[in-house]
């Protein structure tokens, strides 16, 4: 717990504390009775045969499936035995059990640490004035060997934790006992199953398979990448003509709008860096549509499209939608017919006969691919693009009223109203950086 | 002298740690209530003030250059446990506002899970604040305003935690602690948990526990002393 990951936590284990917190409802959940020791009384013991009983009645499920249910939640702690606290398991008569308190509930949130195992063991070692065996006695000269330097604290916390327990009457002392007995009971099983050797195997299997790549080759594409996107990220180059969060004035938005007439010249460059970029900005989709129509191949964008329209469209859909492209894009003789190669070709034929959404994907693919090695460098080489370069706007930046950057562009030409040294200048305009952001909204 | 105080703080927080840690085990289960939520809130407010004057204390020795290296060595092996406690502390806050959350007290629908645990813990919470008993006077939704609080509590702590790393560097690992394995068995004349007895919660059928059988053993060596002596009395009237 201390200093522990912090996953989130799995499914299977927040359903099962669903179950256990049905099971506490006073109408309907499980039937509670006391127990009896000597002179103290214990409440809300169950017996097993009440939890199967229960689970059968709630969930509609046959005795075996209830009997298995009800083992799983005891394998995992949430239920615990009271005569023989080490065999996890439900038996469906009146062997009693109890719940487990919400603290030691398995967790992957939570998962169990060393140093509470060490002081567990530790007042266990009080507890039984030095006779602990097997499995515990073999982790607790572990755990002194791992955590010594801590071990002052280990025998302080033991110590406290048993004085502290004192304070309590003797039933409720007990029952605490009992819940941190399963606990690391189900944490620290003492044979270590075919089950978990399992689970290391594959563990092991999967970390070995594990893709690796060289720091070097990371490092050096995240500059490259860096270097590329530097100049068009608001935050590290400023964004013309002002940053909306401090002038209060959204011209840039509506310059960067989707569908805009005239692009900027930021925005044009981008679609030089990939392939993915341009189709995603409707503006540089539409240009290259233009451009292919050109060169007369403008049916290949046209066939992407509709095959992501049959991806993302509705699944009532689908079948009528695959019709559609088969005869205008696939069907020999259509009226725009696309140049897949024959393999992929025939395997969509054969997917055509049991349409469903991913049916073209090959086809798709290889268009895409088409497209990305053969008409977008054309595009980019073209003077269609060399055209869009040269229209693109470049928005001046705001008057001196409004707090244009946040730091100082990179672009050739700073402009004289960011200079810090303005006289009549904001006194905003003397301090760059993040603080210029925080102001204004 | 700053050594003895410095344990007697960390000892105390040490107790607050302990104190709170039980009273979180008990959080979500048939003992909770009001009374233990404020419980909780006064012993881990006591837990921090002691933590601040701990670090305090410990920070201004561990700075002075002009230390023996014994007593570096000494201050060096207080400071882990200390920073370890705080950690302690820290993960129980975080648990606690997780299951105080899971399980507010004033939901219709939210049941309490029946632990078994039906006791109140003001002992406990008395043995963490040094106080002899307990009073309560939270009002109707104390819960919900605590867990605020918790939140802002548990922010404090860390940054303390942080704090503390940035000021003072202390390597963990090369710190030897004074206590071996199996140091708690000696002098544990006042940790005797003679009363708990075997864990496993049964019907007493198997070997009984040593108290109860001395007890049982005085008993009927004066039941037996009592009847030799009225037989002789009988005899001899």
């Amino acid at each position: 717990m201390a200093g522990g990951r912090r996953g989130a936590q799995l499914p299977h284990l927040s359903k099962m504390e669903r179950v256990v917190l049905s099971m506490q409802d006073p109408d309907q959940g499980v039937r509670t009775r006391s127990q009896r020791l000597f002179i103290t009384v214990i409440p809300h013991t169950a017996a097993g045969g009440d939890v199967v009983a229960w689970l059968i009645r709630k969930y509609c499920i046959s005795d075996e499936e209830a009997l298995h249910l009800g083992t799983l939640l005891v394998q995992h702690g949430y239920l615990y035995p009271l005569r023989e606290p080490r065999s996890l398991q439900l038996w469906p008569d009146d062997t009693p059990y109890r719940f487990q308190t919400p603290y030691f509930w398995t967790s992957t949130v939570w998962p169990a640490a060393e140093l509470d195992y060490a002081i567990y063991l530790t007042k266990k070692n009080i507890r039984k004035q030095g006779t602990l065996v097997g499995h515990e006695k073999e982790h607790y000269d572990q755990l002194h060997r791992k955590i010594s330097h801590t071990w002052d604290l280990v025998v302080m916390q033991a110590r406290e934790q048993l004085r502290a327990a004192k304070q309590r009457r003797k039933g409720d002392r007990l029952v605490i006992a009992c819940q941190e007995q399963t606990y690391w009971l189900v944490n620290r099983p003492p044979t270590k199953s075919t089950e978990f050797y399992k689970q290391e195997m594959e563990r092991c299997r999967k970390a070995l398979t594990r893709a690796r790549v060289k720091s070097s080759v990371c490092l050096e594409a995240y500059l490259k990448f860096s270097g590329q996107r530097g100049p068009h990220d608001p935050m590290m180059s400023g964004c013309l003509p002002s940053n909306p969060w401090v002038s209060n004035e959204d011209a840039y938005w509506t310059i960067n709008a989707p569908s805009v007439a005239v692009p900027t010249k930021l925005r044009v460059e981008r679609w030089a860096f990939s392939f993915q970029e341009l189709l995603e900005d409707p503006v540089g989709r539409a240009h290259f549509m233009d451009f292919l129509g050109t060169e007369f191949s403008a049916e290949n964008l046209s066939f992407w499209e509709a095959c992501e329209e049959l991806r993302h469209g509705g699944q009532a859909q689908v079948r009528a939608t695959v019709d559609a492209i088969y005869q205008q894009f696939l069907a020999p003789g259509a009226a725009r017919w696309v140049n897949i190669d024959s393999r992929t070709m025939e395997r969509t034929l054969e997917g055509l006969r049991q349409p469903h959404r991913y049916v073209l994907d090959e086809a798709q693919l290889h268009i895409y691919m088409l497209m990305k090695k053969d008409s977008y460098p054309r595009f980019l080489k073209s003077a269609a693009y060399r055209d869009l370069l040269a229209e693109a706007v470049v928005p001046p930046e705001a008057k001196r009223r409004v707090f244009p950057f946040m730091r100082k562009p990179l672009h050739a030409s700073p402009s004289p109203a960011l200079l810090p040294a303005s006289p009549s200048g904001e006194p905003v305009a003397a301090t760059s950086g993040p603080e210029c952001g925080d102001r204004g909204t | 002298m700053a050594r003895e105080e410095c344990k007697a703080l960390l000892d105390a927080l040490n107790k607050a740690t302990a104190c709170y840690h039980h009273l979180v085990l008990t959080v979500g289960g048939s003992a909770d209530s009001q009374n233990l939520r404020e419980e909780l809130q006064k012993t881990r407010q006591k837990a921090q003030e002691l933590a601040v004057a701990t670090r305090t204390q410990l920070t201004a020795a561990l700075r002075d250059r002009g230390l023996g290296a014994e007593e570096r060595a000494e201050f060096e092996r207080l400071w882990v446990a200390f920073s370890g406690c705080l950690d302690l502390l820290e993960a129980d806050m975080r648990r606690a506002l997780a299951l105080g959350t899971a399980f507010p007290l004033h939901a219709p629908r939210r049941p309490l899970v029946r632990t078994g645990v039906a006791g109140d813990s003001a002992g406990v919470a008395a043995r963490a604040l040094s106080v002899r008993s307990l009073r309560h006077e939270a009002e109707g939704n104390f819960d919900v305003d605590d867990l605020r609080q918790l939140e802002r509590e548990i922010l404090q702590v860390s940054e303390m935690i942080q704090e503390m790393e940035m000021k003072v560097n202390v390597p963990r690992w090369t710190v030897q602690a004074r206590q071996t394995a199996g140091a708690e068995l000696l002098s544990s004349a006042s940790v005797r948990v003679s009363s708990v007895g075997a864990v496993s919660v049964q019907e007493r059928t198997g070997p009984c526990d040593p108290n109860k059988a001395l007890a049982a053993t005085v008993f009927s060596a004066v039941l037996l002393a009592a009847v030799a002596l009225a037989v002789c009395v009988a005899k001899l009237s």
